[in-house]
């Protein structure tokens, strides 16, 4: 699978968050990132060229700092010029069909006020219906939102699990199941680095490796004996 | 001590030793999802106990 992130943030070295997403993101061919301030500073934007470049994905992310309940400008721009009648949508517009589309957002409030009775009053997923309604319209499959809030105050143990659920918002297929979690895991193990792990610790991962594998069929196998019994 | 907790022990220990921020990141992830197929493994032991037990299974 192949995802673009396209990235929409004025200041984008001067943001915590954004740069730790950016360290984040897995080295990998299958992931290109996409900074609309940095490749427009002009706001000039090659619509061929943005087409072109969406059609080799099958992911597509948003990412931005969530700014007075929706994106920074340039974004707003590169929809209204990008996804156009005949491309994006309409008589023979079926270029992202199919495709899987998503947001990851940076907030500045903490998670408890998206609701009613806090601060912000409506929920996340009802502040970004517009972009739930663009993968409708397009054909696209909306993904969960990956929402980080408040980055500033999270701590390092907070950040490391932030990190790994990126990664996996950008490279693990959509469904969020124990099992599939545990494939994408494994497949993380089996390809870290061993010169920054102690000596002999790549012989703990490939154990660690084989006890996830281990503890699913044990999971498949007792589910496979409930079914059984209550059916 | 049953695997999965030498495993986690481990996994700690790798993380200490890791010279690498990712890495970390992906050992500590590695141990989260250790002990949650062990509290998976445990609740459906827990579920066929229950169920052999069953008073719905007792005429049988």
């Amino acid at each position: 699978m192949k995802t673009l992130v396209v990235i929409s943030h004025p200041e984008i070295s001067e943001s915590g968050s954004q740069q730790f997403l950016l360290s984040s993101i897995p080295e990998s061919e299958s992931v290109k990132v996409h900074h609309l301030e940095g490749v427009y500073p002009d706001s000039q934007i090659d619509v061929a060229a943005e087409q072109e470049l969406l059609k080799q994905f099958d992911r597509i992310l948003f990412q931005f700092p969530f700014y007075w309940y929706s994106s920074p400008p340039l974004l707003k721009q590169w929809q209204d010029e990008v996804l156009t009648y005949g491309f994006a949508y309409g008589k023979n517009g079926h270029a992202l069909s199919g495709k899987e589309f998503g947001l990851v957002l940076s907030v500045g409030i903490k998670e408890s006020e998206y609701q009613a009775g806090g601060k912000e009053v409506f929920s996340i997923n009802e502040l970004t219906k517009p972009f739930q309604a663009v993968a409708v319209k397009t054909g696209m499959t909306y993904l969960k939102p990956f929402v980080i809030y408040q980055f500033p105050y999270m701590t390092e143990e907070q950040k490391m699990t932030l990190l790994i659920d990126y990664q996996q918002a950008v490279t693990r297929e959509a469904d969020d199941s124990l099992a599939t979690r545990e494939k994408w895991i494994i497949q993380e193990l089996e390809k870290t680095p061993e010169e920054t792990l102690a000596p002999g610790d790549e012989l703990l991962m490939q154990h660690a490796v084989d006890l996830i594998e281990e503890n699913r069929d044990t999971i498949d196998g007792l589910k496979m004996v409930l079914d059984e019994m209550n059916s | 001590m049953d695997q999965n907790e030498w495993m986690i022990q481990e996994l700690e220990r790798a993380f200490e030793m890791s010279r690498d921020y990712k890495q970390k990141a992906l050992l500590a992830a590695a141990k989260r999802l250790i002990q949650e197929q062990t509290v998976r493994i445990q609740q459906m032991e827990g579920e066929l106990d229950g169920t052999l037990w069953s008073p719905r299974n007792w005429s049988e």
